[in-house]
């Protein structure tokens, strides 16, 4: 495999697991405009332990998807007490946060960045995105992305109906940084350094914009989303700042055209078909 | 003791611009429900295009009206993309929208004008009063008292014009609104207007006094608007200056204080305490935008 | 369970909002196993009286009893699990989710926990969770509409799959907020029939808010009237129905209460 498509298949690999991060959050009703920040989490704790602790790097990567986790877990609580717009903006300054205060840290190089120095490949890194497109797959598969989505519809009937909103709400929330600071760890590991720069909040509105575009009805949406966000600007072969203009601006006619995103329809598409019960008035629009 | 008074006054310089910004986001967010993301790119639209104009030795007054003329241009553009076009998905679509506008305004920037920080030349040469011991810069009053007019005057406007009157029933309740007969979609390109041009001229009135722009001020200034429009109170436009002074005073007193690295968690830190602990702002009202 | 205590019970339970008494001083108890009506004009505090009892709407004083034990103070999430079900006057599925998996979210308070929610309903094709879903809806005359996304389904058909929904946490008391309302009389007499079947088949208590009295005669012994938050009026139907309080609460003057049948046909 050439260097080139392996670099791009290592993006689109690790959007992937960008976009089960946001996805997760934004399928039970909340908008995490943080998740670069939990990102950032992940990258800089897996690169420690493999730099200082001769960990595995696919054990230091899992550890910081646990650590950006932990820290969400231990904040969503508090946050996830606004609702909307109000709870867009507390992971917005959320995220912001985690990025400033790790901007101060000198143990791991503070704004001069911190290099990394084991390095991993695509096929680790597609194994990674693999196992969490499967597992959320496998979620949704379960009553837990039946009670995700019901949260996300009506919180108060869901309420009434015996399901602990709040629970899976943090669940939702919590998973989802865990994912994203898989992601940072898969990034920071094969880009051999991580900035905190870089985990800001254009990172957090790009992952949301193509998660969105992709479709946040259906488990594939995300998936998607992250392809078109990775190899359509490849067809462009402009510059990134160009490329960053036309997937802007498909997003914006999009949204305008077709808000739900690009796939809609039933959550999660049958495994098992039985064709003698299909179904006559068919899927949604 | 008058380090401490200067910091004050620096804090209220800087504070207006955020001001200006925090109006321009109330707006949308009062009348509008809409936190419109693309506010801090329009910022940035006004602060580089004069950067640019002056570059190109315009005289500052007309650079920075074309800078406003543009970002007028750009604000109705936003608003057909994000209100007019729109057909009501989930309540977070024309927000996604406006931050796709920033990203959009960001890039191309940097694909004109490089991604580097750029300077203007100094256009107010000596131009600073002192009084008792402050060193009080005629520029940044001068834009103080502009935003001041200028929010005054919306304010006014909110209240004694026709067009206020309508603003303030659409931000109760659109339906009513459209049954009172007031022509919402004529209305409303003007909200999109006077935020952007606020927007704008808080970033012109930045680049021509601290004299430094790059494609990404909207992300480290404009945002803090964000803050400020939160700190002071969602869709009271008062509360957003008090918010604008309030985040300007924070931020000058944490550099002094804490230094520079800490600026953001104190700014942001603030912001995300008054979420959790008071939405509605210091002086905020939950719906309708108050003068 | 205890047959002489009632199911439900209020005792002189209050709600305000702001200075208006939306229910006062209210008091009545349903027996185990029977169809009780809740009537009245709108406004009346129908609607409340049902939040307060799911506890969506907290209790300004009084006491609402379950099988004679206090539940005023129970958050709602819990009332289901204590076997209170209702559904919605505005229906309320969820619109995401398909027909199936909106009855799925019934049986949730049946199969919550860690073993609940990783149940692979979605996934194992024999899935007996699943399987009793589907035979629900299949019951109801619905299977063939268990993949389609609810919204886009007729409001009659709506209504019945919420019903399936409802049935689906097998409750012991089943609060039905204007069950009939919007169904024509044959969709009205095949809900009342079902009503009448799973009340005795499965010993579900009932209690309706209804403006069809022909519906309420038929379906229900005992019918509680409100009028302004207090009770106005109690007992079975044909009694109802020549009160002069309960006429003039509804016209202000002479008229059957009869007559205000849902206008839906």
């Amino acid at each position: 495999m050439s260097g080139y498509v392996e670099g791009i298949l290592v993006l689109l690999a690790i959007n992937v697991v960008f976009a089960y991060g946001a996805f997760l959050p934004i399928a039970a009703g909340q908008l995490n405009l943080g998740i670069a920040g939990f990102a950032a989490i992940g990258g800089y704790v897996s690169a420690f332990l493999s730099n200082n602790a001769a960990v595995p790097v696919p054990v230091a990567i899992l550890v910081g998807g646990l650590a950006a986790a932990m820290v969400a877990l231990a904040v969503a609580v508090p946050v996830l007490r606004t609702r909307g717009i109000y709870l867009a903006l507390a992971t917005f300054a959320l995220g912001e946060i985690v990025r400033a205060a790790i901007l101060n840290i000198e143990l791991v190089g503070g704004a001069a960045g911190y290099p990394v120095v084991a390095f991993i490949r695509f096929p680790t890194i597609a194994a990674f995105a693999a196992g969490v497109a499967v597992v959320v797959w496998l979620l949704f598969a379960t009553r837990f992305g039946i009670a995700i989505t019901a949260v996300h519809d009506d919180e108060r009937v869901a309420d009434l109906m015996g399901l602990n909103v709040r629970a899976f709400q943090v669940a939702a929330f919590a998973l989802g940084a865990g994912f994203a600071g898989i992601g940072g760890g898969l990034y920071a590991h094969h880009f051999s350094y991580v900035e905190a720069q870089y985990f800001g909040i254009t990172l957090s509105i790009s992952i949301v914009l193509f998660v969105l575009f992709g479709g946040t009805q259906s488990v594939l949406g995300p998936l998607l989303g992250a392809t078109v966000f990775t190899l359509l600007p490849e067809l462009l072969r402009g510059s990134a700042q160009w490329r960053y203009v036309f997937f802007a601006s498909i997003v914006i006619v999009v949204m305008v055209l077709r808000p739900q995103g690009l796939v809609t329809g039933v959550q999660m598409p049958r495994l098992f078909r039985d064709h003698r019960e299909r179904a006559r008035t068919g899927r949604a629009a | 003791m008058l380090i401490y008074f200067q910091q004050i006054v620096n804090g209220l310089m800087l504070g207006s611009i955020y001001a200006m910004v925090a109006v321009a986001l109330t707006l949308g967010m009062g009348i509008l429900r809409f936190l419109n993301f693309s506010i801090p790119g329009l910022f940035m639209i006004g602060g580089m295009l004069t950067w640019a104009l002056v570059r190109d030795a315009v005289p500052w007054p007309l650079a920075a009206g074309a800078a406003l003329l543009m970002a007028a241009v750009a604000s109705l553009v936003v608003e057909l993309f994000t209100w007019r076009w729109m057909r009501k998905a989930d309540e977070f679509v024309p927000l996604v929208s406006s931050m796709a506008f920033l990203i959009l305004f960001e890039n191309l920037a940097v694909a004109y004008w490089g991604s580097d920080l750029q300077s203007l030349p100094q256009l107010f040469a000596g131009a600073d009063w002192r009084v008792a011991g402050l060193v009080i810069s005629v520029p940044q009053v001068a834009g103080l008292i502009l935003s001041i007019v200028l929010i005054a005057g919306l304010s006014l406007i909110l209240r004694k014009t026709r067009l206020g009157r309508a603003l303030r029933t659409i931000a109760e309740d659109a339906d009513t609104a459209l049954l009172l007969g007031i022509p919402i979609h004529r209305i409303v390109p003007s909200v999109f207007l006077i935020s952007g041009i606020f927007a704008a001229l808080s970033g012109v009135l930045f680049a021509v006094n601290y004299r430094q722009v790059h494609p990404f001020m909207g992300e480290a200034l404009g945002l803090k608007g964000i803050s400020a429009m939160v700190v002071g109170g969602m869709g009271n436009i008062w509360g957003a200056i008090a918010g604008g002074l309030i985040i300007g005073c924070a931020e000058v007193m944490s550099i002094d204080l804490f230094g520079a690295d800490f600026v953001d968690i104190s700014v942001y830190g603030l912001l995300l305490l008054i979420l959790m602990v008071r939405p509605t702002g210091l002086f905020g009202a939950p719906a309708g935008a108050r003068a | 369970m205890n047959s002489t205590l009632p199911i439900l019970a209020l005792e002189n339970v209050s709600k305000r909002f702001g200075g208006l008494h939306v229910v006062d001083d209210l008091s009545f108890s349903l027996s185990g196993g029977t169809c009780s009506a809740l009537i009245g004009p709108n406004g009346a505090g129908k609607t409340t009286v049902f939040n307060l009892v799911t506890g969506v709407y907290s209790i300004d004083t009084g006491r609402v009893l379950l099988d004679g034990n206090d539940i005023s103070s129970m958050p709602s999430r819990q009332r289901i699990y204590h076997g209170i079900a209702r559904n919605f006057q505005n229906i309320r599925l969820m619109a995401h989710l398909s027909a199936l998996e909106n009855v799925l979210v019934g049986q949730h308070c049946r199969n919550s926990g860690w073993r609940g929610v990783l149940q692979p309903v979605n996934l194992v094709p024999r899935n007996r969770w699943r399987e009793e879903a589907r035979a629900a809806l299949a019951d109801a005359g619905l299977a063939q509409y268990e993949r389609a996304a609810v919204g886009g389904l007729p409001y009659g058909l709506q209504k019945r799959i919420e019903l399936v929904r409802a049935l689906m946490a097998k409750p012991r008391l089943l609060l039905l907020d204007e069950p009939a309302a919007g169904l024509n009389p044959r969709e009205t007499e095949e809900l009342r029939e079902r009503l009448a079947v799973v009340g005795r088949e499965r010993g579900i208590s009932m209690l309706v808010v209804e403006h069809d009295m022909n519906f309420v005669g038929a379906l229900c012994a005992h019918v509680i009237v409100l009028n302004f938050g207090r009770r106005i009026a109690e007992g079975t139907p044909d009694r109802i129905r020549d009160d002069p309080l309960v006429r003039e609460a509804y016209l202000g003057v002479q008229a059957e209460p009869r007559t205000l049948q849902s206008h839906a046909s």
